[in-house]
């Protein structure tokens, strides 16, 4: 309903106002939206305003990479050493003194605001985030600019929300969808960006917010893309044709992929409540201190493992280490990795489990080789599939991992191995590591978050599984009440159906049929006023819609689809309310 | 919400022109912001590409990988420093990694020239058949940057090179038939397909090119020498030996010119196979290819002092000598004309046997021995 209609002045009768007035009204009627459209307007703005914080951000990020590693792709050994050790310290300061909002990846800080605080971000956390995060992660810190991005989008899709006024429910909307567009915009991958906030940020999603994350998430790619160019972060090497003999080596890494996977998230779900339960001095220090060790990582010889590691990404995916570098290196990722998380640094896990996928896939892939040089095709692709795999078991978001390895390669020919490897990788890590990662960070947080993962795998009840079978009494409503009446005199039922040849069943109660007896009414069944038209159910619908009816009505028939008057079974309020209590004590609550 | 509504009306125009001057003010920004980044890169990107130039030219490939991947750090997409990176792997012997990176050149660019005659290069070491060929073809069809058809030229020459390694002559001569087609008004390539054609075998083809390459160029000495070899190898040695004499009157003819005349001049007076010979004259001649093959043969047999010393197939040839000293007379040749051959088979058996176990050959004994090889087998 447009807004128009309800503003309408009252006719002047000066010829000149008149015209004035009705020129005025039909600007305003075509420059006016309702809040719905504007919201859509207001979601391309935001991808806008969070391309441009992201490519500012990326550029601040290489700035101080410049000036705190200098310009080779391999840092001096005592800058390697130095330079995360001192950002580190310098990041505690900052996160202590104005930035306490700023710490950790900038994932579950979204989420949290939008559960806990209604999608409000302040100003002050995206500042803190956009120059800690730069700083740790140009400084050498293993982590990456993804997470930070997206919570830099949330935050100035909060800030322009709280501007204007929004209302509650708009603003809480609002933060996913900035949060998309900071996520494309790091990523430079638009449909990976809105899988993974619909899989992982929101609860609830309808096609009005599909469509306002969908154009936040392009206009920031596209923005993004105007000032850095449209390169992909790695150039992805083609992936030619995929013998099915490589579906073994694809599982292979599937399943080392899971536990790689399992390693990395208990190895934080270890250390992170460690060091958060030591006094905040300490907690001071750690910054610092995960930057020291890796320093040392990166002095013994592995210099890859710091920074996001795109570059290195890209080094793998074309074949420049040997499998034994690329095991190395991605068994000390996750060690670098899980310093850097656990030590409060602000720094995303996107890039760095796209950097131990990449470099698990390309050890398998060349290990491969050796055995079977005329199976393997690329390494590359067995990187590409090794990022997904990852991102599959780490970061539990299986729908996101499949997309995005077909959006960054571009090429469906890959779909093959990304199914098999991340199925293998999804539920391994599934198995032996119950709490997802980002679930498990929330409880260190003493946070409780919807966990978006059971909310997808929730099992919906249907009515099938509440339905009782077809009552043995109904009815036949081609007789009179005298000759139903032997049928029921002796049970206890309140009411029964009653049988209607080619119509849905009707309903009469126990005391309207003995009614009827009384009053010797012949009539056959049908013919009388007594029997009630019900409303019916078919066994495949959800028990959310039942729930309704089974209030109002004592009892609703169940009926065929293609038949409206066979009757599969009965609901009432009992058998719903049974049904739920069962299914609660099947999947008990993770807390 | 009615009055929010309300307010939505009257705000909203303003609100869009707020956010687009918003978006323009940060645009404005985030430009000055990246332009002055990419500054930066680009004078780094130059700065290591520079420098990894140096460290290749100081013949230190490895280091020269690492600058080089930095270079392309601040500028990914630079084709130059690439193709500099693969370039450099390729020097560093890392060839499995060189290949990859030109592979992933190949990708962004299937048509490159370049490209495709390195990767056809490499292809070629790690012996990859098919996909040496397929390279190569790229580079012929493939895009340059300048001087294109004297590159894509080059490129057939190699691929022509790489079949006669592989002992590949037909496809060698088939490309070699292209190439000929295709040559420039320039003594120097109508000489080196001819030397080409002269390796297959092909030796009309040969011919005509030299026979170009002197009509561009009189006084062009590889083309007289290779024209006198190839007509020496057809067995046409009168106009190896015209040419091999013109040749040798240039300054740059060395002493293989002139050794290689003195065997077409003796190849020329010994060849009793010249179908306009009289019988007379083929007798003479089949006696004086006799001689030369006995006065080698004693030669041998003197420098190796004792004559059961001798190797057993020079030993072997002392019995039918001895024989044929009796026998090899013009008179006796007269009467059996068919022995005339046969004399000739022995004088030729001697040279081979000779060849290896008697030291340098005169070039009497060399044209003995040609002639010997060039007879047809149907006549032998």
């Amino acid at each position: 309903m447009s807004a128009t209609n309800k503003t309408l002045p009252l006719p002047s009768p000066d010829p000149i106002a008149s015209a004035a007035t009705s020129l005025r009204r039909r600007i305003t009627a075509q420059l006016s939206f309702d809040e719905d459209r504007f919201f859509l307007i207001l979601a391309v703005f935001i991808g806008i305003f969070a391309g441009l914080a992201v490519v500012c951000f990326r550029i601040t990020m290489e700035w101080a990479r410049l000036y705190l590693l200098g310009s080779s792709l391999t840092p001096s050994p005592l800058r390697a050493f130095l330079a995360p050790c001192l950002t580190g310290l310098f990041i505690s300061i900052l996160i202590f003194t104005l930035f306490s909002g700023a710490a950790g990846s900038g994932l579950n800080q979204t989420k949290a605001a939008l559960y806990i605080s209604d999608g409000y971000i302040p100003l002050r956390t995206v500042i803190g985030k956009f120059i800690t995060a730069s700083l740790a992660i140009g400084s050498g810190h293993s982590l990456g600019p993804e997470d930070p991005s997206l919570q830099i989008g949330a935050g100035l899709a909060s800030a322009v929300g709280a501007r204007l006024k929004l209302s509650r429910k708009k603003m809480r909307l609002l933060a996913p969808v900035g949060a998309a567009a900071g996520l494309a915009a790091a990523f430079n991958a638009p449909i990976s960006a809105v899988l993974f906030v619909i899989e992982e940020v929101i609860r609830h999603w309808s096609a009005g917010i599909f469509g306002a994350i969908v154009l936040s998430a392009v206009s920031g790619v596209v923005t993004m893309r105007l000032f850095l160019g449209a390169e992909p972060l790695f150039r992805i090497p083609s992936v030619g044709v995929i013998r099915w003999q490589e579906l073994v080596a694809y599982s292979v890494l599937g399943i080392l992929g899971g536990i790689a996977s399992v390693v990395f998230s208990k190895a934080i779900g270890w250390l992170r409540p460690k060091l958060k339960a030591t006094p905040q001095t300490l907690q001071f220090l750690y910054p610092g201190f995960a930057g020291l060790l890796i320093g040392l990582i990166a002095f013994a010889g592995f210099p890859q493992v710091m920074g996001a590691g795109y570059d290195f990404m890209d080094q793998a995916m074309h074949d420049q280490y040997t499998w034994e570098v690329l095991g190395m290196l991605a068994g000390l990722k996750i060690l670098a990795t899980t310093l850097s998380l656990c030590s409060g640094t602000p720094g995303g896990m996107f890039a760095p489990t796209l950097f131990i996928g990449a470099m698990l896939g390309g050890a398998v892939g060349s290990v491969e080789r050796l055995f079977f040089p005329h199976l393997t095709g690329s390494v590359g692709t067995y990187a590409l599939v090794g990022m997904g795999v990852l991102f599959a078991g780490f970061l539990r978001a299986p729908i996101t991992s499949i997309f995005m390895a077909l959006e960054v390669s571009g090429d469906y020919s890959i779909i093959l191995p990304v199914l098999v490897a991340n199925t293998f990788s999804y539920l391994i890590a599934r198995r032996l590591q119950a709490v997802p990662i980002l679930e498990l960070i929330t409880r260190h947080d003493g946070l409780s978050l919807p966990a978006m993962e059971e909310k997808r795998e929730a099992e919906t009840l249907n009515v099938e599984d509440s339905m009782r079978p077809r009552p043995s009494i109904i009815l036949d409503g081609a007789k009179s009440a005298a000759e139903a009446w032997p049928f029921v005199s002796h049970t206890a039922e309140p009411c029964f159906l009653v049988a209607i040849p080619n119509q849905p069943p009707a309903q009469i109660s126990f005391g309207e049929l003995r009614h009827l007896v009384e009053a010797g009414d012949a009539r056959l069944l049908r013919d009388t006023q007594a029997i009630t038209a019900v409303p019916y159910l078919h066994p495949d619908e959800d028990l959310e819609d039942a729930l309704p009816l089974v209030t109002r009505y004592p009892l609703i028939p169940v009926v065929n689809r293609a038949d409206l008057s066979q009757v599969l079974g009965v609901l009432d309020l009992a058998d719903v309310m049974e049904a739920y209590r069962k299914s609660r004590s099947e999947f008990p609550a993770p807390y | 919400m009615n009055v929010l509504r309300r307010d939505f009306v009257v705000r909203e125009p303003l609100l869009v022109v707020i956010l687009v001057l918003i978006a323009v003010v940060f645009s404005t920004v985030t430009h000055a912001y990246s332009r002055a980044y990419d500054r930066r890169r680009n004078q780094l990107g130059q700065q290591w590409y520079a420098d990894g130039v140096a460290e290749l030219q100081k013949d230190r490939p490895d280091t020269a990988v690492e600058r080089f991947r930095t270079a392309l750090l601040y500028d990914p997409r630079n084709w130059t420093y690439r193709l500099s990176l693969a370039e450099a792997l390729t020097q560093a012997g890392r060839t499995k990694q060189a290949m990859n990176y030109y592979e992933s050149l190949w990708q962004v660019n299937p048509k490159s020239g370049i490209v495709n005659l390195n990767l056809a290069r490499l292809a070629a070491r790690s012996g990859e058949f098919s996909e040496t060929e397929r390279y190569y073809n790229g580079a012929i069809f493939g895009d340059w940057a300048e001087n294109a058809s004297d590159h894509r030229r080059e490129a057939l020459f190699e691929l022509i090179h790489f079949y006669l390694q592989r002992k590949d002559t037909s496809n060698a001569e088939s490309q070699l038939i292209i190439l000929s087609g295709n040559l420039p008004e320039d003594p120097a390539l109508h000489t080196r397909v001819a030397d080409l054609f002269s390796q297959v075998g092909d030796y009309p083809r040969a011919l005509e090119q030299y026979r170009r390459a002197i009509q561009l160029d009189p006084k062009y000495f590889p083309a007289l020498f290779g024209f006198g070899k190839a007509s020496f190898r057809a067995g046409d040695y009168r106009s190896a030996e015209a040419y091999l004499s013109r040749a040798a009157r240039e300054d740059s003819a060395g002493p293989e010119v002139r050794y290689l005349l003195d065997v077409t001049q003796a190849a020329a007076a010994l060849n009793p196979f010249d179908r306009s010979l009289r019988e007379a004259d083929k007798i003479q001649r089949t006696l004086h290819a006799f001689r030369i093959a006995s006065a080698r043969l004693e030669a041998c047999t003197k420098a190796s002092g004792n004559p059961a010393t001798l190797p057993a197939a020079l030993a072997s040839l002392q019995e039918p000598w001895k024989r044929w000293k009796i026998d090899a007379n013009p008179s006796y040749l007269s009467r059996q004309p068919d022995r005339i051959e046969s004399l000739f088979d022995f004088s030729a058996a001697v040279e081979k046997h000779s060849q290896s176990l008697c030291g340098p050959p005169t070039p009497e004994d060399t044209a003995l021995l040609v002639l010997a090889n060039a007879r047809p087998s149907d006549e032998k």
